[in-house]
């Protein structure tokens, strides 16, 4: 992929000619058609009604601004569920070939699935190509599959770690730095108190663990062609993160109680738990939800392996893709792109709580110094965006990764209060079966 | 035709208790329009039941991968499906409700029944619909509300029993979990058995129970040679929807999962596994598949319990 | 007897309770009595007014998929057994073992082919992918046969057919009236079984302004806990559940209590043996 200069909307959408007439609708999305076919500006010039299935809070606003700038097309904004619900719809929906939506909000894991069954279209064939230098490199590389380009990046979850300031400060405890000085908190809060743990595991949440293993150096899962993969969750980062999170969860220093119920927000914010080890996104959740102790919490770097390092992973964050069975690809596509590099638009998606994918606002300091509502005013942008820049390459997910997290409850779920290395091997195993009946080859070491 | 139901309407439910139905007299010619009236329910029985039972049916033949694409593999996934532990894990879980949560329920009903239908409340029609107004209740609701009472640190149960110094189980732990989970499908249908089995002994002539008082039976005598003969045809029938509704378990395990995902697992209940293994994991095939062997074996169980209560009926 | 109405109703009682508190006082303040503060009209007005008043357009849905669904199987089910216990044509039998049979079949275990095949012919994401299949009711067809037998003297139908009246007119001027208990008993459980409709409307509906109130309550439910995964918010969506729950059992409740003579008696036939 070549490194073009940045280029701005206006020009891309220059960079798309007329030979627009050539080629409409290639059947089924060919991959690695870098061929334009399609230009979106004459696409959005024309009467369209679009359907955008996204579950992202407060969207509307967004795309409100986009019908402003182009008022002959029309937004439907769908929320058809959430995640796994809302790809099961859409990959039936593509499947029947009618039904589906224009537009889809996409997490990053769920999109090698997606993508390479076919499902969505290669939008290099739009021109989203020269999108690249717009992203940060791990966001990129998310949407980057096998050649293709399958969606626009909508926002990041680089990891950080939110804690309570008033326990911290009250025990006067150092937001920990390293995974050993958090371990040492941890044994300090729970002598505070019995009833506090400094954090709590989700035995529902493969994201919350893959982020951990992400973190530690794990690269459990790996793409190796379009019909091999292998799964190794006993690699020697995935086996460090467990190794520790086990030893703190047998000595009850930490809580494995199910994540977002009602029962685990009162935990939040009645200070039974000190900290969250979470993606970027949390400050909104955080001052919504338990608005009367949001003012205590803070965020800080997630603690390090090896003092000193700055490394990070991602947690959730969603791109934005169009499904092949849409009727209106080019403007779709050209919505899709938009909606998520026009700095206007981008701009308007942070200030609705959605946590950039975009360089160039990561490095705004208007953002950066912006307080954040839900920290009691900290100016935390600047650790989220230190984090982003941080975050550990080479991390792929599995063509079959929507499978892959459903049973993560099945397997790791009821181990991780006991060993969570049992649960990595078993989850493996039913990875493995379920590849292999696909008709993958699945190799583990 | 006499009335010796409560509410005055016609009551035609006595006569068939008697007469023999079906009797078969004159009818020759006009039989044509049993058709006409029929029709109607053949048209949406074919949309809604029998379409897709045979597109399951078919669907079960064949295997999609996500490489290699669709192909036939005959019996291969009823095959995998008898040797599938996860779905063997299932079944015999919801079996197991079965055993103890449908005769619980049963027997909760049955006394109600009986106690309502003693004329010794004050009140009946109190009890009649206040124990019947959670069927009214939604599935999904009773779930999402029990899910709130069943809470570890904050529910109301946990709230109860620590003001009276009891120590309450985690109710959502897995030891307890399937009994919760019985408690919510009881709360919900006892009622509804209770007024199936209420209005069968309202069908109880009023003679028998004056001949019994003639020979100085008291009211357990009356219940125990009386009244329960009488209810066992509604007692088969309740049976056979319990089963029916055991075996198809799915709202209350799928509602109560987001409150113990570590305890609930995508096959708890072969329907949860049938669901998942369509949604979760594209294998529609497989899926069709367990959702056919799963029919197959509650019509089974059903029929067996059917056939079982009319064997006696007709012993008697 | 008073234990078994206290397990009944004491959960509705803190669902009725509950409906009065702010998210805060929700899971703080004790479950049997009121929290800090009456809440019932914010909550119900939030209901109400949450993301443009889609509340009010499930509750419609729900009414549309619960009047004519229910109405329509009601309606169906009783002509449909009503011809199997008043008429002799071949083939009788074998559709009355057909309809008994169907009452085993497990609903949700079809809902996956009907959702594959709802998709193929493209009624999926429609209303009539949930008002279809809630047309069918074996039970209702069985329970009217069985009622049927006894409501209808076939002397009846004999004088009304030498009095000339043609065989659908006498079921709709005569018959249909004297089915009218067991109509109504078909019509509640149908009710309550497309009110209570969750799985099949989850399955073959995606966009929310199709959603009847199970569906949409556990959507609000899945916001509130984050089930959503990422990004999503969660403001106050506890209240907004148990509100939105207690505002959608009222109709139930009473349309049970309004009708309980009719259905009373209905369930009476269904109850016998057949």
């Amino acid at each position: 992929m070549t490194r073009a200069s940045i280029p701005s909307r206006r020009r891309l959408l220059a960079l798309v000619p007329a030979a627009a007439l050539a080629l409409t609708l290639t059947a089924c999305g060919s991959d690695a058609a870098p061929v334009v076919s399609a230009d979106p500006s004459a696409a959005l010039d024309t009467e369209t009604t679009l359907t955008f299935w996204t579950w992202a809070p407060n969207i509307e606003k967004t795309v409100a601004l986009f019908e402003k700038k182009y008022p002959k097309v029309k937004v439907n904004v769908v929320n058809a569920g959430q995640s796994a619900a809302e790809y099961t719809k859409l990959q039936t929906a593509v499947k029947a070939g009618s039904g589906g939506p224009d537009v889809a909000q996409v997490e990053y894991f769920a999109l090698p699935e997606l993508a390479l069954s076919k499902r969505l279209v290669n939008l290099k064939e739009y021109g989203a190509a020269a999108l690249e230098p717009k992203f940060t490199a791990s966001a990129w590389s998310q949407v980057a599959v096998a050649d293709g380009v399958y969606a626009v990046p909508q926002d990041t979850g680089p990891m950080a770690m939110f804690y309570n300031k008033k326990i911290l400060d009250e025990l006067k405890i150092e937001p920990p730095k390293t995974w050993a000085e958090f371990e040492t908190a941890a044994v300090k809060i729970k002598e505070s108190d019995p009833k506090r743990f400094i954090t709590s595991i989700d035995p529902g949440d493969a994201g919350g663990v893959d982020s951990l293993i992400w973190q530690a150096g794990g690269r459990p899962f790996q793409q190796k062609d379009a019909s091999s993969v292998s799964v190794n969750l006993q690699d020697p980062g995935a086996k460090k993160a467990a190794d520790m999170w086990t030893s703190l969860i047998n000595r009850k220093l930490v809580d494995t109680a199910p994540g977002w119920t009602n029962e685990w927000w009162q935990s939040m914010g009645s200070g039974q738990y000190a900290m969250w080890i979470i993606g970027a996104w949390a400050p909104g959740n955080i001052g919504s939800t338990i608005p009367e102790t949001a003012k205590d919490w803070r965020a800080a770097p997630i603690p390090q392996w090896n003092a000193g390092d700055t490394v990070s992973s991602e947690n959730g964050g969603s791109a934005v893709a169009v499904p092949t069975s849409s009727k209106n690809k080019a403007a779709a596509a050209a919505f899709a792109i938009w909606l998520n590099s026009d700095p206007e638009a981008v701009r308007s998606l942070s200030a609705n709580g959605l946590f950039p994918a975009t360089t160039e606002l990561l490095k705004d300091p208007a953002f950066l110094d912006q307080p954040v509502a839900g920290l009691g005013g900290q100016k935390a942008n600047q650790v989220f965006a230190d984090s982003s820049a941080g975050v550990g390459k080479g991390w792929q997910y599995l063509p079959y990764q929507l499978y892959a997290n459903s049973v993560f409850k099945d397997t790791v779920g009821p181990n991780i209060s006991t060993d969570i290395n049992t649960g990595l091997t078993a989850w493996q195993k039913r990875i493995t079966d379920y590849g292999n009946q696909q008709g993958f080859k699945v190799t583990a070491p | 035709m006499s009335t010796t139901h409560p509410p005055a309407q016609s009551t035609p439910a006595r006569p068939t208790s008697r007469s023999r139905p079906v009797p078969r007299s004159g009818r020759i010619g006009h039989g044509s329009f049993g058709y006409v009236f029929f029709a109607p329910f053949l048209v949406v029985f074919v949309i809604g039941i029998a379409a897709p039972l045979g597109y399951a049916a078919y669907l079960s033949f064949f295997q999609d991968r996500l490489v290699g694409g669709n192909v036939f593999v005959g019996f291969d996934n009823y095959t995998r499906a008898l040797g599938d532990e996860l779905f063997r894990a299932g079944l015999w879980r919801v079996t197991l409700f079965l055993l103890v949560q449908v005769p619980v329920m049963l027997a909760l009903a049955l006394l109600a029944a009986l106690a309502i239908d003693s004329g010794r409340l004050r009140w009946p029609a109190l009890f009649r619909i206040g124990i019947f107004v959670p069927y009214a209740v939604p599935a999904v609701v009773a779930s999402l509300m029990w899910g709130y009472l069943y809470g570890d640190r904050f529910g109301l149960i946990r709230q109860i029993g620590d003001a009276l110094h009891v120590d309450v189980p985690r109710l959502l732990s897995e030891s307890w979990m399937l009994a919760s989970i019985g408690n919510v499908v009881t709360w919900e249908f006892v009622g509804y058995n209770m007024l199936i089995l209420y209005a069968a002994l309202r069908t109880v002539p009023q003679e028998l129970y004056e001949a019994a008082e003639v020979d100085g039976a008291g009211e357990l005598r009356k219940a125990w040679s009386i009244k329960l003969p009488a209810l066992r045809p509604a007692l088969a029938l309740a049976t056979v929807f319990s089963i029916i509704g055991t075996f198809q378990l799915f709202n209350e395990p799928n509602v109560m999962q987001s409150l113990a995902p570590d305890v609930i697992s995508t096959s708890y209940t072969p329907n949860m596994y049938a669901f998942n293994l369509a949604f979760n994991g594209q294998q529609f095939n497989y899926s069709a598949a367990v959702a056919v062997v799963l029919g197959g074996v509650t019509a089974v169980v059903a029929y067996a319990v059917q056939a079982r209560s009319m064997r006696k009926e007709q012993s008697l | 007897m008073g234990l078994m109405l206290l397990y009944a109703l004491l959960p509705l009682v803190w669902l009725l309770l509950s409906s009065t508190k702010d998210s805060n006082s929700l899971s703080t303040s004790f479950g049997l009595w009121f929290g800090h503060g009456f809440h019932l009209f914010d909550n119900v007005w939030n209901v109400l007014t949450y993301d443009d008043g889609i509340y009010l357009r499930w509750f419609a849905n729900t009414l549309l998929y619960a009047v004519v669904g229910a109405g329509g199987a009601a309606f169906i089910s009783t002509a449909a057994g009503y011809a199997l216990a008043k008429y002799r044509f071949r083939g009788r039998n074998v559709l009355a073992a057909v309809v008994l049979g169907a009452i085993a079949i497990p609903g949700t275990a079809l809902a996956v082919p009907t959702y594959l095949l709802f998709s193929k012919i493209g009624v999926i994401d429609t209303p009539w992918a949930v008002l279809l299949p809630s047309l069918v009711s074996p039970f209702g067809v069985y329970l009217m046969r069985v009622y049927a037998i006894g409501a209808v003297p076939d002397s009846m139908l004999e004088a009304a057919r030498i009095d000339g009246s043609g065989e659908i007119r006498t079921f709709f001027t005569i018959s249909l009236r004297l089915l009218a208990p067991g109509f109504v008993t078909v019509l509640l459980f149908s009710l309550v079984a497309t009110w209570n409709n969750y799985f099949l409307p989850l399955i073959v509906l995606s966009d929310p302004q199709w959603f009847p109130l199970t569906v949409g309550l556990n959507q609000w439910n899945a916001l509130a806990t984050g089930a959503a995964g990422s990004g999503a918010t969660t403001t106050g969506f506890y209240p907004l559940v148990v509100t939105g729950s207690v505002l959608a059992i009222i109709p139930l409740v009473v349309a049970f209590l309004f009708l309980q003579r009719f259905w009373q008696s209905g369930l009476a036939a269904g109850s016998v043996k057949e």
